[in-house]
């Protein structure tokens, strides 16, 4: 060995041990004090042990324009790939410690550079953030670096499953990378997005508003629906992301791996004859029979916090990924809104781009009436529903547990818009409206001129409720296609996800639809 | 014998007297209301009769519906279990006059015995001792002075209506007493509508402890031997056991002939129980005769063989008793667990709900008497009790631990039970040991901390439980998506031991397993201590795990939430939260944060419905005032403001029903 070939590997060495602590330890204390981990230390609870194979840890930027020309090496950002469970996926993770972690060019080419090569080989993309923001120092470079990650993650969309982990800052142009991503996990009190700070806002409107308040995690999670996960910390909330990769598929041309749980396919449950009240209107928690049908009674719910009348979110159904949607009878009945209607929507295109067959448990009772919805865009906003489970091509069935009226029954994966399979409950009732609605439409006049106004309404009803508020007059007509026991309903979920495994839907050519946004 | 009766009860006890008739050929009419539509009781009997709205007033309290069902159904008898319509002599004579016998004491006996002070000058004509006392109700203040004075303090206010400890005060101090005296009359008045109030010698360190009886219409009265009833809440028995631990063979004897003796003095036929205070000494004094049948029976069927169902329908018939008292034998010991929906960590509030998950354990030394099945709807109309689980065992100590293991096994999800607090008592070692009185449950479980540590070893095993659960799921998942893995020339990654780190609120454990994924046996050290631990064939699904731990099968009670695992074992109730040495390593940097609720509305801590509402918008309100009253389960508590603050606005009003959760008033932030 000549002495230069030794010199090199002291060099390399110098520089990989300089990359693993860019900034100085001091600085990693700091972010330990906020509670939070380092960019290496993720990484390294994300990933399988040892399997992390680091890209560009000596690439640095090309200092800055105003003067500062220190570089580090890899300019605040580490980028790589490994294995969660086995699975290989893409990752990169912004380094606070490193000028707050700001994002500047060489940052950006190394993000890019790992998604170009996830979308070649069909892996998930991992950011985990905690930035900043852009890097003033490099100027209009800087807003570039932006739009090369912005286009870059808009092509991966429907490709690969792109996940984003707020751990830090995240504001400005950055929050536009997480958004367009399929999923956004934070961590509360230690994270927050929006686009103008406090201090802007203050100047501007003259509000005093914390960070926390105007884009923590707990805004987000439950009144923007910005974000659809949130954890106590930076430990828990890199176990949530592992368990939910392990319901993915790693790209639109596979399926999500099986995982059995060992829980019976043909396991029934009484309790769920027990359900639905005899009274209709007494209210039920969906999640009971969320529970109760799915494998080892284990559920990943997307935004629990958001939107609470409707629940989505991946379980398995003989080992299966699914895609579920129900509507929560027991917050403001289950109706769809305006929220419910977005959050379901883009819940169920994204199960649909990613080979996820979808199961619908409908109990609604229609839209949200008044002026607030039908002002705040009820129309638009439904339609997003109706059209991304019109647009599906996955298996989708539907199980029609007790309410469905009118429109509403129709967005809800009906057999008219082509879900492939719907099964109802003895229990179920679908019509054009509810049998008080109806029977005061129907007889208006008939009660309005009777002695007792009150008696012959509750007639009327009763004999719309006789008539229409049950599942057989659709079963005659073959819109429904099985009146099924709910304790059997397990099981013939997924027997039906068996037989329409083989399925292949293929609609009109054409560049995209237009879904109304 | 008769042919078909009917039960005017429901719940655990109608299912119970259905299993008597059924294995007698007897047919049976169960009664229900609305919210028994789809009850248990009603499904078991051969024949149904509905008998109005959900409030007991409206359905199981009507004497006059019950009697129209016996009478269509064509029912001979009445059987009225406990509670409801069995004390009240009116019911019983209402029936005599249909034409219906009542399987229980005579009217004039129930009568005489309901009475409080009559009963206690029948015991003292018997030779029962009594309480020393206050013969006369208290005129005023100056009379209660007096007679405490003449009785020696501590004493008791005890009002002469109603039951269940209502309206009862100690008094240690003279200087208690006006205030005691007005509570008490108060608290009765309103409860009853009667103020009358009587004082006895309040027993200190008393034990309850109960003599069943059963006499015939020939003359006979014979003793069932003793039961132990001082494990109390609020009055409210927890566990009863039989024998007692407190008696001896020749107090048996003492207690047995002065219950008989009563019953005699009394003309009473049929089963009758004679509840006696027992101080620690070993003196008794009669309290009171409870003319029905106990919720506790079942230990003394289980001592003595006996179906006293069977016998109550006999000797109504008017069959002699098969034995007398010579020929009534005891052998081994029997304990008994109330379970109740009720949430033992909010205040015993009532729970309700659906029972979504249902399974009783099982064994040859266990019985259950359950009311409810999966499905069933807890609602909050009648009492709280679910079921009882009665263990058997040739001593107390082997009757004991059957008990616990048969609760860790007792699996009941939807609805919050006590279950695990009743584990909790069966596991004290005083407890185990036998030593307690009436306050036992006050004195070691309402205090702010348990006054002893958790037993380490239940601990250390609910925590490898945790851990065992957490390492074969994550295998489980390693195994699953192994086919998606290149599996070529892959370095040897299958460790046989692995470390986790567990942690609960206020404890930590390091954990080491040591076998295969693939096996069954493993080796598992709790920090310093070792196991051997056989598994199953892991269903999660199941929510409960059988472990076979140095060679004892032991039984665990599951969930998973997220990245909690909440296991109940012993009456040990943990989140486990379970870590890998890495993530254990970084959580040092982690901040525990602690969720604290807005303190700006205040939300109904059970379900119930609104009996008052004694404040409007606008209101300055003070902490730990009422601000609603609700009633649930036939008791009325107040809601106390938890700030010193002004109602922005009232959410509820005067006889609406509300759940738990529910905001009922917000206040001004």
């Amino acid at each position: 060995m000549d002495a230069q070939y030794h010199a090199t590997i002291e060099n390399l060495e110098r520089l990989r041990a300089e990359s693993r602590v860019p900034a100085g330890e001091k600085k990693i204390e700091a972010q330990h004090g906020r509670g939070k981990l380092t960019a290496r230390e993720r990484i390294d609870l994300l990933l399988d042990d040892g399997t992390f194979e680091e890209f560009d840890a000596l690439k640095t930027g090309r200092g800055g324009s105003l003067g500062d020309a220190h570089t580090y090496p890899g300019d605040g950002v580490v980028t790589g790939h490994g294995s969660i469970d086995g699975r290989e996926v893409f990752i990169f993770s912004q380094d606070f410690t490193v000028i707050g972690g700001s994002l500047g060019e060489a940052h950006s080419q190394k993000i890019c550079k790992v998604m170009d090569l996830a979308v070649k080989v069909g892996a998930p993309i991992i950011g985990l953030n905690d930035s900043g923001g852009a890097r003033i120092q490099e100027g209009v470079d800087a807003l570039a670096a932006y739009g090369e990650i912005f286009h870059r993650n808009v092509r991966a969309s429907g490709v690969v499953p792109q996940i984003s982990c707020i751990m830090g800052p995240c504001a400005g142009g950055a929050v536009y990378s997480p958004s367009i991503t399929d999923f956004i996990f934070m961590v509360q009190e230690s994270s927050y997005m929006f686009v103008t700070g406090p201090s802007v806002v203050k100047t501007v409107t003259h509000q005093e508003i914390t960070s926390e308040d105007l884009g923590g995690a707990r805004i987000h999670s439950q009144k923007s629906g910005v974000a659809h996960f949130t954890s106590p910390n930076d430990v828990l909330c890199l176990r949530e992301i592992r368990r939910l990769i392990n319901y993915l598929p790693s790209n639109n041309r596979q399926r999500a791996p099986i995982l059995d749980l060992r829980d019976p396919a043909d396991r029934n449950d009484p309790a769920l004859d027990y359900l639905v009240p005899e009274n209709p209107n007494q209210t039920y928690d969906m999640n009971v029979l969320i529970h109760s049908i799915l494998d080892g009674a284990e559920f990943m719910e997307v935004q629990p916090g958001f939107a609470r009348n409707i629940i989505c979110g991946f379980g398995r159904l003989g080992g299966q990924t699914v895609g579920l949607v129900a509507n929560q009878p027991a917050v403001l009945a289950g109706v769809l809104d305006t929220e419910a209607s977005y959050k379901a929507g883009r819940f169920v295109r994204f199960c649909d781009a990613f080979n996820i067959p979808l199961v619908a448990l409908v109990d609604v009772p229609g839209f949200m009436p008044g002026p607030d919805q039908e002002h705040g865009g009820i129309i638009r906003h439904g339609a997003k529903l109706l059209y991304a489970f019109t647009e599906a091509t996955v298996p989708r069935i539907s199980v029609i547990v007790r309410k469905a009226y009118g429109g509403a029954y129709l967005v809800m994966n009906s057999k008219h818009i082509h879900c492939d399979v719907n099964y109802a409950w003895p229990t179920a009732e679908i019509a054009v409206m509810g049998p008080k609605g109806a029977a005061e439409v129907i007889h208006r006049k008939e009660i309005r001129d009777a002695r007792d106004p009150e008696a012959v309404l509750n007639e009327k009803m009763a004999q719309y409720r006789h008539t229409f508020a049950n599942p057989f007059l659709a079963a005659q007509r073959g819109y429904i296609d099985d009146v099924i026991f709910p304790r059997d309903t397990r099981h013939r979920l997924i027997r039906t996800l068996q037989v329409l495994e083989g399925k292949e839907a293929e609609g009109p050519e054409r560049k995209h639809g237009n879904i109304p946004l | 014998m008769f042919e078909k009766i009917l039960i005017a009860n429901r719940g655990e006890i109608a299912v119970r007297i259905i299993r008597t008739c059924k294995r007698l050929g007897i047919a049976t009419t169960a009664v229900y209301s609305d919210a028994d539509s789809r009850s248990l009781h009603r499904q078991l009997a051969d024949h149904a009769e509905y008998i109005g709205e959900a409030p007991a007033r409206q359905s199981y309290l009507d004497g006059e519906k019950i009697i129209a069902a016996a009478l269509a159904s064509g029912c001979r008898a009445v059987h009225p279990g406990y509670g409801f319509l069995s004390e009240s002599a009116r019911f019983a004579r209402a029936l005599e006059a249909a034409g219906l016998a009542f399987i229980g004491p005579p009217a004039a006996a129930i009568a005489l015995m309901g009475d409080k002070i009559a009963s206690k000058e029948l015991a003292a004509k018997a030779g029962v001792p009594v309480i020393p006392g206050h013969a006369e109700a208290l005129k005023d203040l100056e009379e209660a002075l007096a007679a405490a004075e003449s009785i020696g303090y501590p004493v008791l206010l005890k009002p002469a209506a109603g039951g269940g400890g209502k309206g009862m005060r100690i008094v240690n101090r003279k200087d208690q007493m006006a205030d005691a005296l007005a509570a008490s009359r108060q608290e009765t008045e309103k409860a009853f509508g009667d103020s009358r109030i009587f004082m006895e010698k309040y027993i200190e360190q008393p034990r309850h402890i109960e003599i069943q009886i059963f006499a015939d219409g020939h003359g006979e009265v014979v003793s069932l031997g003793e039961r132990e009833c001082s494990i109390q809440r609020r009055y409210q028995k927890i566990i009863e056991e039989s024998p007692s631990p407190a008696v001896s063979e020749e107090l048996r004897q003492r207690m047995g002939k002065a219950a008989c003796d009563l019953a005699r003095k009394a003309g009473y036929i049929n089963a009758g129980t004679v509840e006696f205070v027992v101080d620690a000494g070993g003196g008794f004094y009669f309290l009171e005769m409870n003319t029905r049948l106990q919720v506790e029976h079942p230990v003394t069927e289980l001592v003595t063989g006996l179906d006293l169902v069977e016998l109550q329908l006999r000797i109504a018939a008017g069959e002699p008793l098969p034995f007398d008292q010579a020929g009534v034998k005891f052998r081994g010991w029997a304990m008994e667990a109330r379970i109740c929906a009720e949430d033992s960590e909010r205040g015993f509030m009532p729970a309700t709900g659906m029972i979504t998950r249902y399974a009783e354990p099982r064994g040859k030394a266990i019985r259950v008497d359950s009311g409810v099945q999966t499905g069933s709807k807890i609602g909050v109309y009648y009492d709280s009790m679910l079921a009882k689980a009665i263990s058997y065992g040739k001593d107390r100590e082997t009757a004991r631990i059957g008990l616990v293991e048969a609760l860790n096994g007792y699996h009941i999800e939807g609805v919050v039970t006590n279950i695990d607090f009743v584990n909790s008592v069966l596991s004290h070692p005083k407890f185990a040991d036998g030593d307690f009185s009436t306050d036992f449950i006050e004195r070691y479980f309402e205090t702010d901390r348990p006054s002893l540590p958790v037993d380490e070893r239940n601990l250390k095993l609910s925590a490898l439980a945790a851990a065992l659960i957490y390492h074969v799921r994550k295998m489980a998942v390693r195994e699953s998506v192994r086919p998606m893995v290149s599996r070529i020339g892959a370095g040897k990654n299958r460790r046989d031991s692995q470390r986790y780190f567990v942690r609960t609120e206020n404890e930590e454990f390091e954990v080491l397993l040591e076998g295969s994924s693939t096996g069954r046996l493993w080796k598992i050290h709790v920090d310093k201590d070792k196991f051997a631990v056989e598994t199953p064939e892991f269903e999660f699904y199941r929510r409960r795990l059988k472990l076979n731990i140095d060679g004892r099968i032991h039984r665990f009670r599951l969930r998973i939430e997220g990245s909690f695992f909440w296991i109940a074992f012993c009456g040990i109730i943990r989140y486990f939260e379970i870590y890998s040495p890495k993530e254990w390593d970084l959580l040092k940097h982690m901040p525990r944060r602690l969720e604290l609720p807005p303190a700006d509305e205040l939300h109904c801590p059970m379900p119930g419905l609104v009996v008052d509402v004694p404040l409007k918008k606008g209101d300055r309100v003070f902490r730990g005032q009422n601000l609603v009253v609700l009633e649930s389960m036939k008791m009325e508590s107040g809601v106390a403001s938890p700030v010193d603050a002004v109602i922005e606005d009232v959410l509820v009003t005067v006889g609406q029903a509300v759940e738990t959760g529910d905001v009922l008033v917000r206040f001004k932030s």
